[in-house]
Protein backbone atom coordinates (compact mmCIF):
# COMPACT_ATOMS: atom_id res chain seq x y z
CA UNK A 1 0.00 0.00 0.00
CA UNK A 2 3.33 2.28 -0.04
CA UNK A 3 4.02 1.59 -3.20
CA UNK A 4 2.95 5.71 -4.59
CA UNK A 5 0.60 8.36 -3.39
CA UNK A 6 -2.14 7.01 -4.59
CA UNK A 7 -2.20 4.01 -3.06
CA UNK A 8 -0.52 5.82 0.45
CA UNK A 9 -3.64 7.98 0.21
CA UNK A 10 -6.03 4.79 0.53
CA UNK A 11 -4.16 3.56 3.20
CA UNK A 12 -4.58 6.63 4.83
CA UNK A 13 -8.46 6.60 3.91
CA UNK A 14 -9.16 3.06 5.13
CA UNK A 15 -9.94 3.58 8.69
CA UNK A 16 -12.83 6.29 7.92
CA UNK A 17 -13.52 4.21 4.88
CA UNK A 18 -14.29 1.08 7.56
CA UNK A 19 -16.44 4.06 9.26
CA UNK A 20 -17.95 5.05 6.71
CA UNK A 21 -19.24 1.86 5.50
CA UNK A 22 -20.76 0.69 8.86
CA UNK A 23 -22.73 4.00 9.30
CA UNK A 24 -24.13 3.96 5.73
CA UNK A 25 -24.71 0.11 5.64
CA UNK A 26 -26.35 0.38 9.17
CA UNK A 27 -28.42 3.56 7.87
CA UNK A 28 -29.38 1.70 4.38
CA UNK A 29 -30.83 -1.21 6.07
CA UNK A 30 -32.68 0.13 8.75
CA UNK A 31 -34.38 2.86 5.95
CA UNK A 32 -35.19 -0.61 4.37
CA UNK A 33 -36.49 -2.48 7.33
CA UNK A 34 -39.19 -0.30 7.89
CA UNK A 35 -40.29 0.31 4.26
CA UNK A 36 -42.88 -2.59 4.59
CA UNK A 37 -44.84 -0.84 7.37
CA UNK A 38 -44.48 2.34 6.34
CA UNK A 39 -46.13 1.20 2.58
CA UNK A 40 -48.75 0.01 4.66
CA UNK A 41 -49.54 2.88 6.54
CA UNK A 42 -52.19 4.31 5.12
CA UNK A 43 -53.03 7.45 7.51
CA UNK A 44 -49.13 8.59 6.83
CA UNK A 45 -49.95 7.91 3.09
CA UNK A 46 -52.91 10.22 3.84
CA UNK A 47 -50.91 12.70 5.59
CA UNK A 48 -48.00 12.90 2.94
CA UNK A 49 -50.61 13.39 0.03
CA UNK A 50 -52.20 16.42 1.68
CA UNK A 51 -48.57 17.98 2.03
CA UNK A 52 -48.63 21.61 -0.37
CA UNK A 53 -47.08 20.58 -3.14
CA UNK A 54 -44.17 22.95 -2.45
CA UNK A 55 -42.93 20.51 0.36
CA UNK A 56 -43.78 17.62 -1.67
CA UNK A 57 -41.10 19.19 -4.42
CA UNK A 58 -38.32 19.85 -1.56
CA UNK A 59 -38.18 16.38 -0.65
CA UNK A 60 -39.14 14.18 -3.69
CA UNK A 61 -36.05 12.70 -5.77
CA UNK A 62 -37.19 13.82 -9.17
CA UNK A 63 -40.54 12.52 -8.78
CA UNK A 64 -43.79 11.95 -7.40
CA UNK A 65 -43.64 11.94 -3.43
CA UNK A 66 -44.57 8.73 -2.26
CA UNK A 67 -44.24 6.67 0.30
CA UNK A 68 -45.82 3.86 -1.25
CA UNK A 69 -43.51 2.11 -4.16
CA UNK A 70 -39.78 1.18 -3.34
CA UNK A 71 -38.31 3.84 -5.46
CA UNK A 72 -41.23 6.46 -3.97
CA UNK A 73 -40.10 5.64 -0.45
CA UNK A 74 -35.97 5.32 -1.24
CA UNK A 75 -35.97 8.82 -2.94
CA UNK A 76 -37.67 10.51 -0.32
CA UNK A 77 -35.89 8.73 2.59
CA UNK A 78 -32.51 8.34 1.10
CA UNK A 79 -31.39 10.25 -2.03
CA UNK A 80 -33.55 13.53 -1.78
CA UNK A 81 -31.13 14.27 1.08
CA UNK A 82 -29.26 11.58 3.45
CA UNK A 83 -27.28 9.94 0.90
CA UNK A 84 -25.69 12.61 -1.05
CA UNK A 85 -25.02 14.69 2.30
CA UNK A 86 -23.37 11.94 3.53
CA UNK A 87 -21.18 11.10 0.79
CA UNK A 88 -20.63 14.47 0.02
CA UNK A 89 -19.36 14.75 3.60
CA UNK A 90 -16.97 12.16 3.38
CA UNK A 91 -15.60 13.31 -0.18
CA UNK A 92 -15.29 16.90 0.96
CA UNK A 93 -13.28 15.53 4.31
CA UNK A 94 -11.30 13.77 1.55
CA UNK A 95 -10.77 16.25 -1.07
CA UNK A 96 -10.08 19.28 1.04
CA UNK A 97 -7.32 16.92 3.11
CA UNK A 98 -5.64 15.58 -0.08
CA UNK A 99 -3.28 18.44 -0.37
CA UNK A 100 -3.96 21.24 2.12
CA UNK A 101 -4.12 18.50 4.29
CA UNK A 102 -0.42 17.36 3.92
CA UNK A 103 0.25 21.77 3.60
CA UNK A 104 -1.27 21.51 6.72
CA UNK A 105 0.57 19.30 8.46
CA UNK A 106 3.82 20.41 6.86
CA UNK A 107 4.33 16.88 5.27
CA UNK A 108 4.00 18.21 1.81
CA UNK A 109 7.68 19.98 1.71
CA UNK A 110 9.31 16.35 2.33
CA UNK A 111 6.93 14.80 -0.34
CA UNK A 112 7.33 17.45 -2.90
CA UNK A 113 11.52 16.90 -2.61
CA UNK A 114 10.68 13.86 -3.77
CA UNK A 115 11.07 13.70 -7.68
CA UNK A 116 7.02 13.39 -7.82
CA UNK A 117 5.55 16.40 -9.68
CA UNK A 118 2.73 18.22 -8.38
CA UNK A 119 0.70 17.88 -11.46
CA UNK A 120 0.74 13.71 -10.69
CA UNK A 121 0.02 14.34 -6.62
CA UNK A 122 -2.94 16.28 -7.68
CA UNK A 123 -3.85 13.43 -10.46
CA UNK A 124 -3.18 10.46 -7.21
CA UNK A 125 -4.58 12.08 -4.44
CA UNK A 126 -7.82 12.57 -7.06
CA UNK A 127 -8.05 9.32 -7.90
CA UNK A 128 -7.65 8.27 -4.07
CA UNK A 129 -10.70 10.60 -3.47
CA UNK A 130 -12.75 8.87 -6.56
CA UNK A 131 -12.10 5.16 -5.48
CA UNK A 132 -12.90 6.22 -1.75
CA UNK A 133 -16.34 7.81 -2.66
CA UNK A 134 -16.57 4.65 -5.43
CA UNK A 135 -16.31 2.28 -2.43
CA UNK A 136 -18.76 4.20 -0.61
CA UNK A 137 -21.37 3.99 -2.99
CA UNK A 138 -20.68 0.38 -3.86
CA UNK A 139 -21.39 -0.23 -0.31
CA UNK A 140 -24.94 1.74 0.13
CA UNK A 141 -26.18 -0.17 -3.24
CA UNK A 142 -25.25 -3.58 -1.98
CA UNK A 143 -26.74 -2.99 1.45
CA UNK A 144 -30.01 -1.52 -0.55
CA UNK A 145 -29.70 -4.30 -2.61
CA UNK A 146 -29.83 -6.98 -0.06
CA UNK A 147 -32.12 -4.83 2.11
CA UNK A 148 -34.88 -4.86 -0.86
CA UNK A 149 -34.51 -7.95 -1.24
CA UNK A 150 -34.84 -9.62 2.35
CA UNK A 151 -38.15 -7.17 2.82
CA UNK A 152 -39.26 -8.06 -0.52
CA UNK A 153 -38.98 -4.75 -2.08
CA UNK A 154 -40.07 -4.28 -5.80
CA UNK A 155 -36.82 -2.49 -7.06
CA UNK A 156 -33.92 -4.27 -8.92
CA UNK A 157 -30.48 -4.08 -8.61
CA UNK A 158 -30.14 -1.95 -11.59
CA UNK A 159 -32.27 1.25 -10.42
CA UNK A 160 -30.39 1.25 -6.87
CA UNK A 161 -27.10 1.58 -8.94
CA UNK A 162 -28.68 4.16 -11.06
CA UNK A 163 -29.56 6.42 -8.29
CA UNK A 164 -26.00 5.53 -6.67
CA UNK A 165 -24.02 6.36 -8.91
CA UNK A 166 -25.63 9.57 -9.70
CA UNK A 167 -25.22 10.51 -5.87
CA UNK A 168 -21.42 9.22 -6.17
CA UNK A 169 -21.11 11.89 -9.18
CA UNK A 170 -22.68 14.30 -6.95
CA UNK A 171 -20.16 13.94 -4.49
CA UNK A 172 -16.87 13.14 -6.89
CA UNK A 173 -18.27 16.85 -8.16
CA UNK A 174 -18.14 18.27 -4.51
CA UNK A 175 -14.83 16.25 -3.66
CA UNK A 176 -13.12 17.99 -6.57
CA UNK A 177 -14.37 21.46 -5.23
CA UNK A 178 -12.69 20.75 -2.01
CA UNK A 179 -9.40 19.57 -3.52
CA UNK A 180 -9.86 22.95 -5.54
CA UNK A 181 -10.22 25.15 -2.52
CA UNK A 182 -7.67 23.14 -0.76
CA UNK A 183 -5.08 23.53 -3.31
CA UNK A 184 -5.76 27.40 -3.65
CA UNK A 185 -5.80 28.38 -0.46
CA UNK A 186 -3.28 25.37 1.27
CA UNK A 187 -5.82 25.71 4.01
CA UNK A 188 -7.93 22.44 5.30
CA UNK A 189 -10.33 24.28 7.39
CA UNK A 190 -11.18 27.28 5.08
CA UNK A 191 -11.42 24.43 1.93
CA UNK A 192 -14.00 22.67 4.07
CA UNK A 193 -15.95 26.10 5.01
CA UNK A 194 -15.95 27.17 1.17
CA UNK A 195 -16.78 23.76 -0.03
CA UNK A 196 -20.11 23.09 2.20
CA UNK A 197 -20.82 26.67 1.80
CA UNK A 198 -21.22 26.55 -1.97
CA UNK A 199 -22.65 23.37 -1.78
CA UNK A 200 -25.72 24.71 0.44
CA UNK A 201 -26.04 27.54 -1.26
CA UNK A 202 -26.29 25.31 -4.37
CA UNK A 203 -28.92 23.00 -2.63
CA UNK A 204 -31.11 25.61 -1.38
CA UNK A 205 -30.77 27.02 -5.10
CA UNK A 206 -32.32 24.10 -6.36
CA UNK A 207 -34.61 23.26 -3.30
CA UNK A 208 -36.37 26.72 -3.25
CA UNK A 209 -36.21 27.22 -7.62
CA UNK A 210 -40.15 25.99 -7.77
CA UNK A 211 -40.90 28.57 -4.95
CA UNK A 212 -38.75 31.70 -6.13
CA UNK A 213 -38.61 32.54 -9.99
CA UNK A 214 -35.72 34.24 -9.75
CA UNK A 215 -33.83 31.13 -8.61
CA UNK A 216 -35.69 28.78 -11.43
CA UNK A 217 -33.71 31.04 -13.95
CA UNK A 218 -30.31 29.58 -12.26
CA UNK A 219 -30.83 26.39 -11.13
CA UNK A 220 -29.25 24.49 -13.89
CA UNK A 221 -26.02 26.11 -12.49
CA UNK A 222 -26.77 23.52 -9.08
CA UNK A 223 -25.05 20.40 -8.79
CA UNK A 224 -28.01 19.69 -7.08
CA UNK A 225 -30.66 19.94 -10.22
CA UNK A 226 -28.61 17.89 -12.76
CA UNK A 227 -28.50 15.19 -9.18
CA UNK A 228 -32.11 15.55 -8.34
CA UNK A 229 -33.67 15.93 -12.23
CA UNK A 230 -32.70 12.71 -13.09
CA UNK A 231 -35.43 10.17 -11.20
CA UNK A 232 -32.76 7.45 -11.65
CA UNK A 233 -35.18 5.32 -9.33
CA UNK A 234 -37.93 5.13 -11.88
CA UNK A 235 -36.01 6.05 -14.57
CA UNK A 236 -32.37 4.93 -14.72
CA UNK A 237 -29.69 7.54 -15.31
CA UNK A 238 -29.97 10.18 -17.88
CA UNK A 239 -26.56 10.58 -19.55
CA UNK A 240 -26.57 14.21 -20.12
CA UNK A 241 -26.98 15.25 -16.19
CA UNK A 242 -24.23 12.40 -15.23
CA UNK A 243 -21.79 14.09 -17.79
CA UNK A 244 -22.69 17.60 -16.39
CA UNK A 245 -21.72 16.24 -12.68
CA UNK A 246 -18.80 14.56 -13.86
CA UNK A 247 -17.62 17.74 -16.12
CA UNK A 248 -17.98 19.91 -12.69
CA UNK A 249 -15.63 17.12 -11.07
CA UNK A 250 -13.24 17.31 -14.24
CA UNK A 251 -13.09 20.98 -14.54
CA UNK A 252 -12.69 21.64 -10.43
CA UNK A 253 -9.62 18.74 -10.73
CA UNK A 254 -8.26 20.91 -14.01
CA UNK A 255 -7.93 24.09 -12.27
CA UNK A 256 -7.05 22.39 -8.95
CA UNK A 257 -3.57 21.54 -11.14
CA UNK A 258 -3.41 24.91 -12.64
CA UNK A 259 -3.95 26.69 -9.02
CA UNK A 260 -1.03 24.33 -7.35
CA UNK A 261 1.29 24.19 -9.57
CA UNK A 262 1.19 27.88 -9.70
CA UNK A 263 1.48 28.79 -5.91
CA UNK A 264 4.16 29.16 -3.47
CA UNK A 265 3.32 26.29 -0.64
CA UNK A 266 3.17 27.53 3.23
CA UNK B 1 35.10 23.42 -10.27
CA UNK B 2 31.78 22.43 -11.13
CA UNK B 3 29.43 24.22 -9.77
CA UNK B 4 26.41 22.45 -8.09
CA UNK B 5 24.30 25.54 -6.92
CA UNK B 6 24.43 28.99 -8.62
CA UNK B 7 22.12 31.76 -7.26
CA UNK B 8 22.22 34.80 -8.84
CA UNK B 9 20.77 38.01 -7.00
CA UNK B 10 17.60 35.95 -5.60
CA UNK B 11 15.57 37.66 -4.41
CA UNK B 12 11.87 36.39 -2.32
CA UNK B 13 9.43 38.87 -0.73
CA UNK B 14 7.36 37.48 1.66
CA UNK B 15 5.75 40.20 3.85
CA UNK B 16 7.83 42.76 5.33
CA UNK B 17 10.59 40.76 7.13
CA UNK B 18 11.15 37.46 5.78
CA UNK B 19 12.53 36.68 2.73
CA UNK B 20 15.54 36.20 0.82
CA UNK B 21 17.39 39.79 -1.23
CA UNK B 22 19.45 39.60 -3.94
CA UNK B 23 21.66 36.61 -2.67
CA UNK B 24 24.76 35.84 -4.76
CA UNK B 25 26.54 32.74 -4.32
CA UNK B 26 27.57 29.54 -6.07
CA UNK B 27 28.40 26.19 -4.14
CA UNK B 28 30.92 23.86 -5.78
CA UNK B 29 31.26 20.00 -6.21
CA UNK B 30 32.21 18.06 -3.14
CA UNK B 31 32.42 21.09 -0.41
CA UNK B 32 30.37 21.42 2.18
CA UNK B 33 28.70 24.88 2.13
CA UNK B 34 27.31 26.57 5.81
CA UNK B 35 24.55 29.00 4.84
CA UNK B 36 25.15 30.46 8.89
CA UNK B 37 22.42 32.65 10.00
CA UNK B 38 20.19 33.37 13.05
CA UNK B 39 16.75 32.03 12.84
CA UNK B 40 14.33 34.06 10.28
CA UNK B 41 17.32 35.36 8.27
CA UNK B 42 16.29 33.42 5.15
CA UNK B 43 17.94 30.40 5.18
CA UNK B 44 14.40 28.57 4.67
CA UNK B 45 13.53 30.76 2.42
CA UNK B 46 16.59 29.88 0.09
CA UNK B 47 16.32 26.42 0.38
CA UNK B 48 12.78 26.51 -0.44
CA UNK B 49 13.53 28.38 -3.63
CA UNK B 50 16.02 25.43 -4.82
CA UNK B 51 13.28 22.96 -4.06
CA UNK B 52 10.80 25.03 -6.45
CA UNK B 53 8.62 24.84 -3.24
CA UNK B 54 8.15 28.86 -3.70
CA UNK B 55 9.08 30.25 -6.41
CA UNK B 56 11.58 33.65 -7.16
CA UNK B 57 9.99 37.11 -6.55
CA UNK B 58 12.83 37.86 -9.34
CA UNK B 59 16.54 36.64 -9.47
CA UNK B 60 17.54 33.21 -10.43
CA UNK B 61 18.78 29.71 -8.77
CA UNK B 62 20.31 27.00 -10.83
CA UNK B 63 20.61 23.47 -9.80
CA UNK B 64 23.40 21.48 -11.43
CA UNK B 65 22.94 23.94 -14.10
CA UNK B 66 18.82 23.38 -14.39
CA UNK B 67 16.08 26.13 -13.48
CA UNK B 68 14.08 24.15 -10.35
CA UNK B 69 10.44 25.32 -12.22
CA UNK B 70 11.25 23.73 -15.12
CA UNK B 71 13.49 20.43 -14.51
CA UNK B 72 12.33 20.24 -10.79
CA UNK B 73 11.81 16.25 -11.27
CA UNK B 74 15.47 16.14 -12.59
CA UNK B 75 16.50 18.28 -9.59
CA UNK B 76 14.96 16.12 -6.85
CA UNK B 77 15.77 12.66 -8.44
CA UNK B 78 19.24 13.90 -7.68
CA UNK B 79 18.75 15.92 -4.14
CA UNK B 80 18.38 14.45 -0.80
CA UNK B 81 16.69 16.94 1.77
CA UNK B 82 15.85 17.54 5.07
CA UNK B 83 14.04 20.03 6.32
CA UNK B 84 13.96 22.50 8.93
CA UNK B 85 10.95 21.91 10.32
CA UNK B 86 10.78 18.32 9.82
CA UNK B 87 7.39 16.63 9.86
CA UNK B 88 6.87 13.13 9.27
CA UNK B 89 3.57 11.18 8.70
CA UNK B 90 2.99 9.91 11.86
CA UNK B 91 0.68 6.75 11.69
CA UNK B 92 3.52 5.07 9.38
CA UNK B 93 6.28 3.30 10.91
CA UNK B 94 10.23 4.63 10.21
CA UNK B 95 10.40 1.44 7.75
CA UNK B 96 7.36 2.26 6.03
CA UNK B 97 8.17 5.90 5.62
CA UNK B 98 11.42 4.97 4.01
CA UNK B 99 9.49 2.49 1.69
CA UNK B 100 7.24 4.90 0.51
CA UNK B 101 10.00 7.43 -0.45
CA UNK B 102 11.87 4.68 -1.93
CA UNK B 103 9.11 3.23 -4.25
CA UNK B 104 7.84 7.31 -5.29
CA UNK B 105 11.68 7.80 -6.08
CA UNK B 106 11.69 4.82 -8.27
CA UNK B 107 14.36 3.08 -6.47
CA UNK B 108 14.33 -0.84 -6.50
CA UNK B 109 15.28 -1.17 -3.24
CA UNK B 110 16.38 0.54 0.44
CA UNK B 111 19.31 1.85 -1.00
CA UNK B 112 21.74 2.56 1.26
CA UNK B 113 19.04 3.66 3.83
CA UNK B 114 20.08 -0.14 5.78
CA UNK B 115 23.46 0.72 6.26
CA UNK B 116 22.19 4.59 7.71
CA UNK B 117 19.86 2.79 10.17
CA UNK B 118 22.55 0.57 11.87
CA UNK B 119 24.80 3.79 11.75
CA UNK B 120 22.75 5.87 13.06
CA UNK B 121 20.98 3.17 15.53
CA UNK B 122 17.59 3.49 14.18
CA UNK B 123 14.45 2.18 15.87
CA UNK B 124 12.76 1.03 12.30
CA UNK B 125 9.63 -1.01 13.69
CA UNK B 126 7.82 1.80 15.84
CA UNK B 127 5.32 3.82 14.82
CA UNK B 128 7.31 7.94 14.01
CA UNK B 129 4.38 9.22 16.69
CA UNK B 130 6.32 7.37 19.45
CA UNK B 131 10.02 8.65 18.41
CA UNK B 132 11.54 11.14 20.21
CA UNK B 133 12.73 14.05 17.95
CA UNK B 134 16.14 13.16 17.67
CA UNK B 135 14.61 9.64 16.16
CA UNK B 136 12.60 11.48 13.83
CA UNK B 137 15.52 13.40 12.83
CA UNK B 138 17.21 10.04 12.29
CA UNK B 139 14.88 9.56 9.58
CA UNK B 140 15.10 12.85 8.02
CA UNK B 141 18.26 11.73 7.56
CA UNK B 142 18.31 8.54 6.40
CA UNK B 143 15.70 9.23 3.68
CA UNK B 144 17.58 12.36 2.55
CA UNK B 145 20.87 10.06 2.06
CA UNK B 146 19.19 6.84 0.71
CA UNK B 147 19.10 7.32 -2.89
CA UNK B 148 23.14 8.38 -2.49
CA UNK B 149 21.84 12.09 -3.83
CA UNK B 150 24.69 14.22 -5.53
CA UNK B 151 23.40 16.95 -3.21
CA UNK B 152 22.45 16.86 0.22
CA UNK B 153 20.37 19.87 1.24
CA UNK B 154 20.11 20.36 5.20
CA UNK B 155 17.80 22.44 6.89
CA UNK B 156 19.02 22.53 10.42
CA UNK B 157 19.76 19.19 10.43
CA UNK B 158 21.23 18.81 13.81
CA UNK B 159 18.34 20.14 16.27
CA UNK B 160 17.28 17.73 18.49
CA UNK B 161 20.12 15.01 17.96
CA UNK B 162 22.38 14.24 21.38
CA UNK B 163 26.31 14.80 20.62
CA UNK B 164 26.97 11.27 20.17
CA UNK B 165 24.30 11.19 17.44
CA UNK B 166 25.40 14.69 16.10
CA UNK B 167 29.09 12.98 15.74
CA UNK B 168 27.60 10.18 14.19
CA UNK B 169 26.48 12.80 11.61
CA UNK B 170 29.25 14.67 10.97
CA UNK B 171 30.69 11.33 9.76
CA UNK B 172 28.22 10.77 7.40
CA UNK B 173 28.84 14.54 5.81
CA UNK B 174 32.16 13.76 5.33
CA UNK B 175 31.72 10.24 4.00
CA UNK B 176 29.50 11.96 1.40
CA UNK B 177 31.97 14.23 0.69
CA UNK B 178 34.59 12.23 0.27
CA UNK B 179 32.24 9.90 -2.13
CA UNK B 180 32.31 13.62 -4.47
CA UNK B 181 28.95 14.81 -3.14
CA UNK B 182 27.93 18.52 -2.51
CA UNK B 183 26.13 19.57 1.07
CA UNK B 184 24.25 22.24 1.84
CA UNK B 185 23.87 22.97 5.23
CA UNK B 186 22.14 25.30 7.18
CA UNK B 187 22.39 26.28 10.78
CA UNK B 188 22.34 29.10 13.29
CA UNK B 189 24.93 27.28 15.68
CA UNK B 190 28.77 28.61 13.84
CA UNK B 191 30.19 25.60 15.98
CA UNK B 192 28.67 22.83 14.16
CA UNK B 193 29.52 24.80 10.62
CA UNK B 194 33.06 25.13 11.82
CA UNK B 195 33.02 21.99 11.96
CA UNK B 196 31.97 20.66 8.96
CA UNK B 197 32.37 23.49 6.64
CA UNK B 198 33.92 24.22 3.73
CA UNK B 199 33.01 28.00 3.53
CA UNK B 200 30.39 29.24 4.95
CA UNK B 201 27.54 32.11 4.26
CA UNK B 202 26.31 34.50 6.73
CA UNK B 203 23.14 35.53 6.36
CA UNK B 204 21.14 38.17 8.09
CA UNK B 205 18.20 39.77 7.74
CA UNK B 206 17.56 38.12 4.66
CA UNK B 207 20.77 39.30 3.02
CA UNK B 208 24.19 37.59 2.38
CA UNK B 209 26.43 39.59 4.59
CA UNK B 210 29.71 37.77 3.29
CA UNK B 211 30.17 34.04 1.28
CA UNK B 212 34.19 33.20 3.58
CA UNK B 213 36.44 30.30 3.91
CA UNK B 214 35.84 29.11 7.39
CA UNK B 215 39.20 29.24 7.74
CA UNK B 216 39.51 32.84 7.27
CA UNK B 217 36.66 33.40 9.23
CA UNK B 218 37.93 31.48 12.64
CA UNK B 219 40.96 33.59 12.13
CA UNK B 220 38.77 36.98 12.22
CA UNK B 221 36.10 35.53 14.20
CA UNK B 222 37.17 36.65 18.39
CA UNK B 223 37.00 35.18 21.61
CA UNK B 224 35.53 36.99 24.84
CA UNK B 225 37.75 36.55 27.92
CA UNK B 226 36.38 36.97 30.91
CA UNK B 227 38.93 37.62 33.97
CA UNK B 228 38.60 38.17 37.81
CA UNK B 229 41.25 40.11 39.54
CA UNK B 230 42.20 39.79 43.07
CA UNK B 231 43.11 43.29 42.57
CA UNK B 232 41.45 45.64 40.21
CA UNK B 233 44.06 46.44 37.32
CA UNK B 234 44.65 49.70 36.38
CA UNK B 235 42.47 51.42 33.54
CA UNK B 236 44.89 51.19 30.82
CA UNK B 237 46.82 47.46 32.05
CA UNK B 238 45.73 45.96 28.76
CA UNK B 239 45.43 49.00 26.18
CA UNK B 240 48.36 48.16 24.74
CA UNK B 241 48.06 44.21 24.55
CA UNK B 242 47.92 43.05 20.55
CA UNK B 243 44.41 41.99 19.50
CA UNK B 244 42.68 42.86 22.82
CA UNK B 245 40.05 44.86 24.14
CA UNK B 246 38.75 45.27 26.94
CA UNK B 247 34.70 45.35 26.51
CA UNK B 248 33.36 45.62 30.51
CA UNK B 249 34.92 46.15 33.29
CA UNK B 250 32.66 45.61 37.31
CA UNK B 251 34.78 45.64 39.87
CA UNK B 252 37.75 43.42 39.80
CA UNK B 253 35.69 41.31 37.12
CA UNK B 254 36.76 42.31 33.10
CA UNK B 255 35.73 41.07 29.92
CA UNK B 256 38.12 41.12 27.20
CA UNK B 257 37.40 40.92 23.64
CA UNK B 258 40.38 38.49 22.37
CA UNK B 259 41.22 38.12 18.12
CA UNK B 260 43.79 36.16 16.92
CA UNK B 261 46.40 34.15 19.37
CA UNK B 262 45.70 34.53 22.72
CA UNK B 263 49.45 34.96 23.72
CA UNK B 264 49.91 38.24 23.94
CA UNK B 265 46.79 38.75 26.47
CA UNK B 266 48.11 35.55 28.69
CA UNK B 267 51.53 37.09 28.88
CA UNK B 268 50.10 40.76 30.21
CA UNK B 269 47.46 38.88 32.97
CA UNK B 270 50.75 37.14 34.17
CA UNK B 271 51.55 40.74 35.49
CA UNK B 272 48.67 40.25 37.84
CA UNK B 273 46.85 38.27 40.23
CA UNK B 274 44.47 35.89 38.55
CA UNK B 275 41.66 34.70 40.63
CA UNK B 276 39.74 32.79 37.27
CA UNK B 277 39.32 32.94 33.68
CA UNK B 278 36.83 32.20 31.30
CA UNK B 279 37.26 31.60 27.94
CA UNK B 280 34.26 32.08 25.24
CA UNK B 281 34.35 30.51 21.73
CA UNK B 282 33.06 33.29 19.80
CA UNK B 283 28.89 32.91 18.42
CA UNK B 284 27.71 33.75 15.25
CA UNK B 285 26.37 37.36 16.85
CA UNK B 286 30.44 38.01 17.53
CA UNK B 287 31.11 37.06 14.03
CA UNK B 288 28.37 39.57 12.98
CA UNK B 289 30.42 42.05 15.37
CA UNK B 290 33.61 41.82 13.79
CA UNK B 291 32.46 41.84 10.40
CA UNK B 292 31.36 45.07 11.45
CA UNK B 293 33.49 46.15 12.85
CA UNK B 294 36.48 45.27 10.09
CA UNK B 295 34.54 47.34 8.20
CA UNK B 296 33.21 50.27 9.77
CA UNK B 297 35.64 51.27 13.12
CA UNK B 298 32.44 52.89 14.83
CA UNK B 299 30.09 50.36 14.08
CA UNK B 300 29.50 47.47 16.82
Amino acid sequence: MLRNVFLKSLRDLRRGFVWWSVGLAGMSAMMVSVYPSVRDNAALNKLVQDYPDALKGFFGFGGELDYTSAAGYLGVELFSLVVPLLLLIAAIATGSGAIAGEEDRDTLDLLLSLPVSRTRLVLEKLGALVAEVLGLGFVVWLSLWIGALAVGMEIGAAKLAAATVDAVALAVAYGAIALLAGCVTGKRGLAIGITAAAAVAAYLVNSLAPLVGALDAVKQLSPFYHYAIQNPLRAGLDPFHVLVLLAIAATAAAASVLAFRRRDLG
Amino acid sequence: MTVVVRADRLTKFYGPSRGIVDASFEVEAGEVFGFLGPNGAGKSTTIRLMLDLIRPTRGQIELFGLDPRANGLEIRRRVGYVPGDLRLYERLTALDLLRYFAHVRGMRDLGAAPRLVERLELELDRPIRSLSKGNRQKVGLVQALMHEPELLVLDEPTSGLDPLVQQTFEELLRQATGEGRTVFLSSHMLAEVQRVADRVALVRAGRIELVEEVETLRRRAFTRVQVSFAEPPPEDAFSAVQGVRELERRGGSVLFMLEGSADPLVKALAQHHVLSLDVHEADLEDIFLSRYRSESPHAA
